[in-house]
């Protein structure tokens, strides 16, 4: 199906000011290696999946581009598609935040910071050395551009990213995606949900960490204690409690009492969200499937969302598990 | 009784020993022991109970590791900190039980596990340690700040009414490579400066430099003084600090050559002495309480080294001084591999301890925490006859002592 002309419009298309925000909200979910891609009218929507347990969305949003552009193929009314969408396909995620940072979008500021410093090293003791940077791209708001084009199903990714007069164009393979389904949350059977600054459980699970864990248990409860995270390891437990006051859990949604427990080193790899966001919300359905929505701001403005499901062990004996330090981790309390 | 909850720590080398004394009033908001409850100590009056039981650093680190960081106004800054003991049998037993709380209410709490054993503390014999000064640990820290970043170790040295520090690192070959360059950095501070100075002259000392470091950093955080004490080489050396409730004790191992007046045969004899098997028998090592090993330095093969007089700390009357000018001990120039040791002697040699015939201090261990000083709260254990100084269970055997570094056989065989 893949019919490729060239001087067709391309199947995709959108232009960013700033690479950065793009970065930012990648990085969140590089926890694997490569991520699927699924384009959409209202944005770009990344998702990363490890060992079907633990998924990762980001969607980066039409109103992050100041150009997006999608023209969904012709022949897909044959197609019973409910939106016209083209089939998503994979690529490299690793390499693709690679791509974007290729100027350095990483430390934007302490590079801007350090050329300043730069000059008043070169030019000492000239004092006109000082305001040197109102020409800087950056103030002059044209700091690298960035174009994203996928010419039809099957072509590669490309990203074309200029700054300075340099052009840089990158052309990432695209893959057949490995998986389909998203890990399903029931959103109409939830069982609690809790919304709270997310530096705190940042916090938490970094304050876990000490105690080198396998598993992570999360409970709510209507009564005292209300919200607790805790895990064990070989040299002792650890329990970090939340109560209910409203500065500290913004919203507090918990008809019955939840005992969930999630792989620890699965919901570390959604650090780097936790630390980037302003706010969590932690909900579960009654199957115990977690979902982590992190609202990021990225700067520049607006709010983005890093979405994070995981699948729970299975309760009591852990029959089903086939993670092997369980029964450690089980048997020490 | 004062109460007081002590830590202690030793290293895996076993020559440097930490002591850190919590005063229950001072220290403590609230602080609530009760021997009743613990197991297996009914035999003792309250006057006797006490609960001792070790944990791994590591565990208990990891707990309040990074708390300097809660700075005050962080929305979730930690507002008190409690421990419990749960030894209780009709609980989870053995778990040091940490709570930390913070504003909005969040409580963060830790189970440690811990082995209920009986815990070991260094002897120090102050009243042989003939050498003393004290010092504003603010200015101490300011010149340990110069002792550079790579250098091992510390050598304090008294002339003419100053005390020189000095931080050194030998330099270490492995064929061509330089493994590690020499570094020396002296720093002299007048008489004028400590509060107190009673140092013999002419005496040098070796300790680490990060063990010092350390110290002097944490003293510093105190505003306090630090005490030294000490005799002379291969004999250990207590720092000591006490502020808010806190009183600290330091017992370092210390290097360096030593060679007493007239009575101490040259140096050299004493290399062969030490070098020459001393074997004993083992059932005699293990007679008293604080027994100890005297045999370490049987493992030495090394012939003395050619050149004692530049290579050692010297502690001379000053007439000899005059016939053979040593040089200032630490003195990279001299190019040898080794400044101050025989480069290739193994661990127990540096440390082992020699057939000194004086009764002097040395480090030991006593279980009970009774005669170290500051540790008054404790008692021996009921059946332990002695209530003298530490060192009177050495005169059953002058040569019984404990070296700082042991093997694991005879530790085991020491206090199983």
């Amino acid at each position: 199906m893949t019919s490729t002309n060239e001087h067709s419009t391309p199947l995709f298309s959108a232009v960013s000011g700033s690479t950065r925000q793009l970065f930012q909200l990648l990085r969140c979910i590089n926890f694997v290696s490569k991520a699927q891609v699924r384009i959409t009218k209202e944005g770009l929507r990344f998702t990363a999946e490890e060992s079907q347990v633990m998924q990762g969305a980001v969607v980066l949003d039409k109103a992050l581009f100041t150009a997006y552009s999608y023209s969904p193929p012709a022949f897909n009314e044959d197609e019973d598609e409910e939106d016209a969408e083209s089939p998503p396909f994979q690529i490299s995620l690793s390499s693709l935040l690679e791509t974007l940072q290729i100027f350095g979008i990483n430390d934007v500021k302490d590079r801007w910071s350090n050329r300043e410093t730069g000059y008043n090293g070169l030019n000492g003791l000239t004092a006109r050395g000082g305001p040197a940077g109102v020409f800087e791209n950056r103030i002059l708001g044209m700091n690298g551009i960035c174009r994203l084009s996928y010419a039809a199903v099957g072509e590669p990714l490309r990203i074309i990213l200029e700054e300075t007069g340099v052009t840089t164009t990158c052309e990432l393979v695209t893959y057949e995606p490995e998986y389909q389904e998203d890990i399903p949350f029931q959103k109409d059977a939830i069982a609690q949900k809790i919304i709270m600054r997310a530096s705190w459980l940042d916090d938490a699970i970094n304050e876990l960490s000490s105690t080198s864990p396998a598993r992570l248990t999360l409970v709510a409860s209507p009564i005292a204690p209300y919200f607790t995270l805790s895990s064990s390891g070989p040299l002792g437990s650890a329990t970090i409690e939340f109560s209910k006051d409203p500065q500290l859990l913004e919203t507090f949604q918990v008809p019955r009492r939840t005992i969930n427990t999630y792989k620890y080193s699965l919901i570390r790899g959604a650090s780097r969200a936790m630390a980037l966001a302003t706010k969590v919300s932690i909900r579960s359905d009654e199957q115990g499937v977690l979902s982590l929505q992190f609202m990021i701001e990225v700067d520049g403005g607006g709010i983005s969302f890093v979405d994070f499901r995981f699948v729970p062990f299975i309760p009591e004996d852990g029959e089903g598990d086939e993670e092997s330090e369980v029964g450690e981790a089980e048997g020490f309390e | 009784m004062d109460l007081q909850l002590i830590l202690t720590a030793l290293n895996s080398s076993k020559s440097a020993y930490a002591s850190f004394s919590l005063d229950a009033i001072v220290f403590f908001d609230k602080y609530n022991f009760n021997p009743g409850t613990a197991k297996g100590r009914q035999n003792l009056d309250d006057a006797e109970a006490r609960f001792t039981c070790q944990l791994y650093n590591k565990a208990l680190l990891s707990v309040f590791k990074g708390r300097l960081g809660d700075v005050k106004d962080k929305d979730t800054a930690v507002e008190r900190c409690e421990c419990y003991i749960q030894e209780q049998p009709d609980q989870t037993e053995c778990r040091l039980i940490v709570k930390i709380i913070c504003r909005h209410g969040v409580i963060k709490t830790y189970k440690l596990t811990y082995e209920s054993v009986e815990v070991m503390h260094a002897l120090f014999n102050k009243n042989a340690a003939k050498n003393t000064w004290t010092i504003g640990a603010s200015t101490l820290r300011s010149f340990a700040e110069y002792f550079g970043a790579n250098t091992e170790q510390l050598d304090i040295s008294t002339e003419n009414g100053r005390a020189t520090f000095t931080s050194y690192t030998e330099k270490v070959m492995n064929g061509r490579d330089v493994l590690k360059q020499p570094l020396q950095t002296s720093i002299t501070i007048d008489n004028l400066d400590f509060e107190d100075f009673t140092v013999e002259e002419q005496l040098h000392v070796g300790i680490s430099v990060k063990d010092f470091k350390a110290i002097v950093t944490h003293a510093e955080t105190l505003k306090t003084s630090i005490t030294a004490f000490y005799s002379f080489p291969t004999r250990p050396m207590q720092l000591n600090y006490h502020e808010h409730g806190m009183q600290c004790e330091f017992t370092l191992m210390t290097i360096g050559d030593y060679r007493g007046g007239s009575v101490t045969p040259a140096p050299a004899a004493v290399q062969q002495v030490s070098a020459a098997p001393v074997e004993k028998p083992l059932s005699r090592q293990f007679t008293a309480q604080a027994s100890s090993i005297t045999t370490l330095q049987k493992s030495t093969t090394m012939p003395p080294p050619s050149e004692p007089a530049s290579r050692s700390f010297t502690r001379e009357p000053q007439s000899q001084r005059t016939q053979r000018p040593s040089p200032p001990p630490p003195k990279p120039s001299l190019g040898t591999e080794s400044l101050f040791m025989p480069a290739d002697e193994d661990e127990d040699r540096i440390w082992g301890e020699k057939n000194y015939d004086d009764e002097q201090d040395t480090l030991g261990w006593d279980a009970s925490a009774n005669n170290a000083p500051g540790l008054n709260v404790t008692r021996r254990e009921s059946e332990s006859s002695s209530r003298l100084p530490p060192y009177r269970s050495w005169h059953e055997d002058l040569n019984i002592r404990i070296a700082p570094t042991q093997r694991i056989s005879d530790v085991k065989a020491l206090f199983d």
